[in-house]
């Protein structure tokens, strides 16, 4: 009698299962979609600047794709991405070090809060001027 | 009255999962065990579903209701349903299921067992005692003992029930994860022994591949335990042990 | 040659120390259980691992077994206990009166009672009602019904024995005018199955009648419901009892971080489905503030109710039924190869083991002794491995 298992990529959505839970497990999954985001970025990074290889040609014609309102968007969810990954790890080291498991709560409240308002800061900045 | 349906999720070896409704009718005070009694009572004794005590002391009627976990004993009806939908019941996730409701917990206790965790423990020195409430209008008061009895003792917090292994989404892809309550019972273990040497091995296992580094802080341990027993705190402060022994090794 | 099989029916207190006592004994061992360990009357269990007092004046037999098994008990799961004590306390001049014949109750039982000062009982239980008038120690404890019936079976499993959980036993076979064995539904494929068996013991607790019927026998169990409340504190260190008879409510039992008030006392018909009647729970909840006036300001955490197999002899309401166990050998209802042990307490549940396995080896011309009074249990956590 083989107990039943789910499989493994069926249980990889558990790390987003966020149905009636509480800020903590937003925090994990948020942490692990900036993760991978920012894992995503870096080699997309690296692709970009093999393009300096291609000579002075191929790097102007990328950096006027970059000035298109579509990048600059994705530029500033980058950003958030970055900033969110970061500051959350900031509160996850906090509470590894066993301060503030009590309040971790409030403390992924304040990473958020701080999120938004340098978001809308830099947002202002790469649309505004 | 309340008239409520119930929609469980049903397995058995060999055939598919699935979800069987059943309409039963309890009292407003009725807790949700009753109502899954009720459903087996008087529909289907094939129905498999962990229980005992009927108040949150053997730890065995944890399962999702409505998705998260809970004591099946100590949930009363009015607070998980809605008057309108169905109250939909699994089985603990991150578990082998055996059958209907019913989980293996083979390896969840073979870690327990690891642990070294006694289940009976010295007690406060004061009174009221509470899970996790602070004490309602009632005054905490110091206590002495009798005189032929040298300390009081009680069962540890720990009901042993599985709710934080199922509610810890890293358990759900490392399945050697010791998982919050393995872990919480070492630091237990830990404070209940005097020989260095018992620590030593207990910190050994806490600090290896699948202990205490597994942790990725989303914290539903703690959302999700019925006995205040706060395995994500437990885990922070072995981390912090371990990481102060290993600065003391180093500065030697 | 094959050692006799015996088939145990019923995971409960009884049956898991049966199984226990019978592996110990060198047999083959196979319990039949059809919900979880403990699902029945067992779990819901005030808890108390009685002294005897409780019974002294009113039921000697009963007390003496329970003082002898509790210390039994202390000495094979000394880790599966709370060892605080007991106290039973005078509230009115009825009370009162009724010290004298308790102590010497207690006496006459060999049960350890010394009467404490009520201002030292105040002390040690500080949300006490201060009314109190005197406040007598005995050695109650309190145990965990459910690690309770798991040590046995899992010392019963290290000896050989199987314990199929999740599997009702649907029928009994018979041959001529003995049981041969059982059959039971495995509710985790669905399937049925035939299980032969030299001897078959029906612990079923207050379900004890309707295994017996599936022989064309009877059992003079009455299944007698009581309910217990359960608070969200634990309000006493020590047990704490009402000085009088037993009755309604008079019993506060803490264990872990709760209290448990108990309890109430009615006939059953069907033990599988009780409702738990609100005024019961009401007149526990005043009949508790009594001891413990702070019960009146204090959330509930859980209410349950199940059936005791109590005995009955004659007429009578449940709780002037003896508590002690009786072990039938349905030989005397011309059924062979078959006995029930029923009626008693989770205390007294190793003695009734120890009692029914001397019938069935001597039913089956074995002369193995019972070595459960010494033996102690392994870890409860080995039965899930």
């Amino acid at each position: 009698m083989e107990p039943f298992k789910h499989p493994g990529f069926y249980r990889v959505g558990r790390w987003f299962d966020l149905r009636r839970r509480k800020a903590g497990m937003w925090a994990y999954a948020l942490n692990r979609i900036t993760g991978i985001g920012l894992v995503v970025y870096l080699y997309l990074h690296l692709v970009v600047l093999s393009l300096l290889l291609g000579g002075p040609g191929s790097w102007n014609a990328f950096v006027s794709l970059a000035r298109s309102p579509l990048v600059l968007v994705l530029d500033v969810i980058l950003f958030a991405g970055a900033l969110i990954h970061g500051l959350n790890g900031v509160r996850v080291a906090l509470t590894s070090f066993s301060r503030g498991v009590r309040v971790q709560k409030g403390f992924f409240s304040v990473v958020m809060v701080v999120t938004v308002v340098t978001l809308a800061f830099v947002a202002l900045k790469v649309f505004g001027g | 009255m309340l008239d409520v349906t119930l929609e469980i999720f049903r397995y058995k070896p060999g055939e598919e999962p699935h979800y069987d409704t059943f309409a039963v009718q309890v009292a407003e005070t009725a807790y949700v065990i009753d109502a899954l009694d009720e459903a087996w009572a008087l529909y289907d004794h094939s129905l498999t579903f962990r229980h005992a005590c009927h108040h949150s002391s053997c730890g065995s009627c944890a399962l999702r209701i409505n998705g998260i976990e809970k004591l099946a004993c100590i949930t009363r009806m009015t607070d998980v349903w809605d008057g309108v939908h169905p109250i939909r019941l699994d089985p603990l996730r991150n578990f082998p299921i055996v059958s209907d409701l019913v989980v293996d917990v083979s390896g969840f206790f073979q870690r327990m067992s690891a642990s070294h965790m006694q289940i009976t423990r010295d007690a406060e020195p004061i009174l009221p005692v509470s899970v996790d409430k602070p004490a309602l209008g009632v005054q905490a008061e110091a206590i002495s003992l009798p005189e032929n009895l040298t300390r009081f003792n009680r069962f540890e917090n720990c009901i042993e029930c599985g709710i934080c292994m199922s509610a810890c989404p890293t358990m759900a892809t490392d399945e050697k994860f010791f998982g919050p309550a393995g872990l919480a019972a070492i630091y237990r273990a830990c404070q209940q022994t005097d020989d260095p040497t018992e620590t030593a091995h207990l910190l050994a296992l806490a600090d290896g591949e699948h202990g205490v580094w597994r942790c990725h802080s989303a914290f539903e341990c703690i959302e999700a335990c019925p006995q205040a027993v706060d395995p994500a705190g437990k885990i922070m402060a072995l981390r912090q042990e371990l990481i102060a022994r290993r600065f003391k090794k180093s500065g030697r | 040659m094959s050692l006799p099989h015996i088939i145990v029916i019923g995971a409960g207190s009884t049956g898991s120390a049966t199984a226990h006592d019978l592996a110990l004994r060198g047999l083959r061992v196979t319990v039949i259980e059809r919900g979880e360990v403990a699902s029945g009357t067992t779990g819901r269990n005030h808890c108390l691992l009685h002294s005897g007092a409780r019974y002294c004046v009113t039921d000697q037999e009963s007390a003496k077994e329970c003082i002898a098994e509790n210390m039994t008990l202390r000495k094979i799961m000394p880790d599966l206990l709370e060892l605080n004590d007991g106290l039973f306390v005078a509230l009115t001049e009825a009370d009162l009166a009724f010290k004298e014949p308790f102590l010497a109750g207690c006496a006459a039982c060999q049960i350890a009672a010394r009467e404490i000062p009520i201002k030292q009982a105040l002390k040690i239980e500080p949300l006490l009602n201060p009314g109190a008038l005197a406040a007598v120690q005995i050695p109650d404890g309190v145990f965990e019904p459910f690690r309770f019936c798991l040590a046995f079976l899992a010392t019963a499993r290290l000896n050989g024995a199987v314990v199929r959980r999740y599997t009702e036993v649907t029928d009994l076979l018979c041959s001529g005018k003995s049981v041969t064995g059982v059959k039971v539904r495995d509710y985790r494929t669905g399937k049925t199955e035939t299980l032969g068996a030299d001897l078959v013991v029906n612990a079923a607790g207050p379900w004890a009648e309707v295994v017996a019927a599936m022989a064309g026998v009877g059992v003079p169990v009455l299944p007698t419901a009581g309910v217990m409340v359960t608070l969200d504190y634990r309000l006493n260190n020590m047990v704490l009892n009402r000085l009088n008879k037993p009755s309604d409510g008079d019993i506060v039992v803490p264990q872990r971080a709760t209290s448990t008030i108990g309890t109430t006392s009615w006939t059953v018909e069907d033990p599988d489905l009780i409702e738990i009647p609100p005024e019961h729970v009401a007149r526990m909840m005043t009949q508790g503030q009594q001891l413990l006036p702070v019960i009146s300001k204090v959330p509930t955490r859980a209410k349950m109710a199940v059936a005791r197999p109590l005995i009955h002899k004659g007429d009578g309401d449940g709780r002037v039924l003896s508590r002690t166990f009786e072990c039938f050998d349905h030989r005397s209802d011309g059924v062979d190869g078959f006995v029930t042990i029923s009626g008693g307490k989770t205390t007294s549940s190793r003695a009734m083991a120890e009692h029914v396995s001397d019938l069935v080896c001597q039913k089956l011309g074995s002369s193995a002794p019972c070595r459960t009074r010494d033996v102690p249990l392994a870890s409860y956590r080995l039965f899930f491995q």
